[in-house]
């Protein structure tokens, strides 16, 4: 089969989506679920195969190349299952909204990009899907209008930056070497002088580094993150900002190849390990401002830039353990923080649009499978065993220490005590402690919420505990790359500087728990008791005034909030207000006065006059 | 297998009955110090069987669970801890797994603590997580001396290395690590002047305010395996490990009884106060430790 296919079902499905809406909603509904999940099967049956199509002319005599291999083909399965499931999570979350025509072909738009551009083999219809992929998510994110606008723009306006610099770049190769395959390029750029490559490697790195909201590139993130609806910023985070991930990845192992990135530079100065600084720093400040976010959405938004840290760190450190470790995270990050995001949308269905952290509380008892969820997500983002980011944190974290680079390792490993803390504030502030009163008649999420988070939590779980699944398919990536392969068994990872297995582990777990839950009911059973049957001193519990959750963290809040701003935001909206005020001042010139018009044509028919009697040019 | 099987089962017994008699010894030396008579040794072990056969009251699922959770959690961490020459699990993942087991537990509590509603516990939990992403940047910074040091991320073959060469608190790249890790020790062990997470005085007991009955019992089982792993790693990483388990059990002893000193004459810090010390004296000499050990190397 042709990889092209894909692109048909992913680009039609977005287009039929759009028309049937214009029938029925009910049909429109069915069409984008259908061809989401048809998007899902057609991608899986192109496992493990290799394809390579040239289309010649293709787009404006450039030839264009749509390829697959094990590469595309991860990121092909994790776009569309996070894709599908999102249009699923939406049914009943959008339902009652203006638009929804609209919402759908542009999720579906999303996708579809995200599929062309993992897709594509040569530069140019990379930029093309990349562009298209931009615009449709800028759409996206102002979609709830309000401050929801201010964020889109923020958003469009780093993406274009980006853009235009990988443009730049774009355009530079194709004057040296004649050319946009990816795979002839990867040829020339061999005997390149390390300049050149490193000149690339920054124009590059700017529009990767902005969609995948690398610190100091990462001020768009937040605002748009959380001003989403729901259900796409699971597939924001979840899979959008790793298509900077993906292009990072391809623009160093596959156009400029490892052995030629490795040895260039050299010791700190090196790019891998300015990259891997960059991604350690991107780790560190975005964790301490999680901490203090109130505001659930906008807390997970800066969870991942700092997850997004940690993939960085990994694919830039180019051992194969470190790569491993952060391919594998790259798609563990996609289904938790997907899930995650999901939980979130859930709660905030339900109450009425409340996301703020110090007004939730005690809903574990109304929703418990979405607290189950946000809980199997919070495992997965700490990386507690028998989850999957352990795996795949740990991988990063031996190689950092095995290979001598033990602060590197301190802020991946610091970064995550950071992440207990914000993620459990997360857990107590919105589904434990006191349920307040306005909250007693909530119902739990609706089906069709409740089975994307279903599903997404399952494989979380999974493949912590057998991890030999995803690694292998990871594994065929690093030898098709030139990377060692690392020796796997389905339970663990085996080499001689230390092993991991999981089996050990989780049986371990299981025994010793059945033991202690025996013991505890073998003894006298408890009696069950409300939340207003509490310890208060002797006095009466106060109704909705028991709870512990405004500044969760408060004595040190106080503390280091002052040196928690966000300097380059701080920064870009100078650089904004600079450049405003440039315009304002070059705008007074044109006052839409005739008269000023004819005097600026005087004086400068004067000035050319000046300058022939002086010079005598012409 | 059988012989895993036996091991597991023998470090867990010992591990139980030497946390609740550390448990029970402290309150007995702190009572001496404080020109009090004190309750026997052995009162823990009373304590426990009392709370056993009294009534206890639960707030929901997760309250159970939590509480059972940490307390498999401890005691997954003691078969990767080297107990003299026995350890179930060496070849499991090394110091990286007990660092992240060692999450386990007071996650657990923390889940248990938070459905319970209550207002004392949260700030207890809270707390709790603030003192450890505290003391975690020192012990970070030693743990990655240690393993750079030694080249390995296997706790059993850092505890064997010094069996040859000494203990590693006199080795002289780890010095300054090693006194951190003494500075930092009573926060870990969650002792005066640490002692905030609990603080009976304001907030009644922190995160086990609300627990009663068989709950409680579970949690002072759990609290003398956390006594038993704080002191266990500091043995198996500075002290030299040892070759026999009677050693091993004196060295222990050594530390808990200086820890005790410790907890028994100093007032109580505020949970800021706490921060900015470990952030401040251990940080710098653990960073300054590290970076020996990387100049060295």
């Amino acid at each position: 089969m042709n990889p092209e296919i894909i692109l048909a079902v992913a680009f039609g499905g977005a287009l039929i989506t759009y028309l049937s809406g214009k029938i029925s909603k009910r049909i429109r509904d069915v069409v984008a679920v259908a061809f989401s999940l048809s998007l899902v099967a057609i991608v899986a049956v192109f496992y493990n195969s290799e394809s390579q199509n040239v289309f010649s002319p293709g787009f404006l005599d450039f030839p264009i190349v749509i390829r697959i291999d094990d590469l595309s083909w991860l990121f092909a399965v994790i776009i569309s299952v996070i894709g599908s499931l999102s249009v699923i999570f939406s049914l009943n979350y959008i339902r009652n909204r203006g638009n929804t025509d609209f919402f759908y072909s542009m999720l579906l738009l999303v996708i579809a990009s995200m599929t062309g551009i993992i897709l594509s083999g040569d530069l140019l219809s990379f930029y093309l899907f990349w562009e298209i992929m931009s615009w449709s998510t800028f759409l996206l994110i102002s979609y709830n209008r309000g401050p929801a606008i201010a964020a889109g723009i923020k958003y469009i306006v780093m993406s274009v930056s980006g853009s235009l610099a990988m443009l730049v770049g774009i355009i530079s190769l194709y004057a040296n070497y004649e050319t946009l395959v990816i795979n002839e390029l990867a040829a020339f750029l061999g005997q390149a002088s390390s300049g050149y490559i490193i000149f690339i490697m920054v124009l590059f790195f700017a529009g990767f580094g902005i969609k995948n909201a690398i610190w100091p590139l990462h001020v768009w993130l937040p605002p748009a993150h959380s001003e989403a609806p729901s259900p796409f910023s699971a597939v924001l985070s979840g899979v959008l900002i790793k298509m900077g991930t993906y292009g990072i990845f391809l623009l160093i192992f596959v156009i400029i190849q490892i052995n030629i990135f490795f040895n260039l530079g050299k010791g700190l100065l090196s790019p891998r390990y300015v990259i891997a600084i960059i991604g350690a720093i991107t780790i560190i400040i975005p964790t301490f401002i999680a901490l203090v976010q109130d505001d659930a959405k906008r807390l997970l938004a800066w969870s991942t830039i700092a997850q997004a840290g940690y993939i960085v760190l990994g694919i830039s450190y180019c051992t194969s353990e470190s790569v491993a470790g952060g391919l594998f995270h790259f798609f563990n990050h996609a289904l938790f923080k997907a899930l995650l995001f999901m939980t979130v949308g859930a709660v905030e269905y339900r109450t009425g649009g409340v996301r703020d952290l110090n007004s939730l509380g005690g809903l574990i008892k109304k929703m418990p499978v979405t607290f189950l969820g946000a809980l199997i997500g919070v495992c997965g983002l700490i990386g507690v065993p028998l989850t999957n980011g352990f795996v795949s944190k740990w991988l990063i974290y031996k190689t950092l220490i095995i290979n001598d680079s033990p602060f590197l390792a301190f802020a991946a490993l610091f970064g995550t005590w950071g992440t207990i803390l914000y993620s459990y504030k997360l857990l107590h502030n919105i589904f434990l402690g006191q349920l307040p009163e306005q909250f007693r008649n909530i119902k739990k999420a609706p089906f069709s919420m409740q089975l994307p988070i279903v599903l997404l939590s399952i494989p979380v779980v999974l493949f912590g505990v057998l991890p030999g699944v995803p690694l292998k398919i990871i594994n065929n990536i690093q030898s098709d790359l030139g990377l060692d392969a690392l020796n796997i068994s389905l339970w663990g990872v085996v080499s001689d500087t230390g092993t991991i297995n999981l089996f050990n582990i989780i049986a371990a777990i299981l025994l010793i728990f059945i033991i202690i839950w025996l013991l505890f009911k073998s003894s006298k059973r408890p009696a069950n008791v409300d939340q207003y049957d509490n310890y208060a001193a002797g006095a009466a519990v106060p109704v909705n005034k028991y709870n512990y959750t405004v500044n969760f963290f408060d004595p040190v809040y106080s503390k280091i909030i002052r040196y928690l701003k966000d300097f380059a935001d701080v920064f870009y909206l100078w650089l904004a207000l600079c450049i405003e005020r440039a315009g304002n001042g070059i705008r007074r010139i044109y006052s839409g006065d005739v008269g000023y018009y004819v005097i600026y044509i005087v004086l400068f028919m004067a000035l050319l006059i000046l300058i022939q009697i002086n010079r005598a040019l012409w | 297998m059988v012989a895993l099987v036996f091991e597991t089962f023998l470090v867990v017994l010992l591990a139980c009955i030497i946390g609740l008699f550390f448990l029970g010894l402290a309150r007995k030396i702190t009572a001496r110090i404080h020109w009090r008579y004190g309750p026997p040794v052995y009162q823990p072990v009373i304590d426990i069987i009392k709370l056993f056969n009294q009534t206890s009251m639960s707030h929901g699922v997760l309250f159970e669970l939590g509480i059972l959770i940490s307390l498999a959690g401890s005691v997954v961490v003691l078969l990767f801890l080297p107990f003299a020459r026995i350890c179930p699990l060496s070849s499991s993942g090394g110091l990286l797994v007990v660092l992240y087991l060692m999450l386990i537990s007071p996650l657990g509590l923390a889940l248990s603590g938070g459905e319970s509603a209550n207002p004392n516990v949260s700030i207890g939990i809270s707390r709790k997580f603030l003192l450890a992403f505290g003391y975690e940047v020192p012990l970070l910074l030693i743990l990655l001396a240690v393993m750079t040091h030694y080249d390995t991320i296997s706790l059993s073959e850092i505890a064997n290395k010094q069996i040859s060469s000494g203990w590693s608190l006199f080795q002289l790249p780890l010095i300054l690590s090693g006194i951190a890790y003494i500075l930092i020790l009573p926060a870990v062990l969650g002792l005066r002047p640490f002692e905030m997470i609990q603080a009976p005085q304001e907030i009644s007991s922190g995160p086990y305010a609300e627990y009663s009955g068989k709950f409680l019992a579970f949690a002072m089982i759990q609290h003398a395996f956390d006594l038993f792993i704080g002191i266990s790693l500091f043995v198996n990483l500075f002290l030299g490990g040892a070759g026999n388990m009677g050693y091993f059990f004196i060295k222990m002893i050594i530390v808990l009884i200086i820890m005790i000193f410790v907890n028994a004459v100093f007032p109580r810090f505020r949970i800021e106060q706490a921060i900015r010390y470990l952030w401040t004296w251990p940080a710098s000499l653990a960073f300054a430790g590290l970076i020996i050990v990387l100049v060295v190397n």
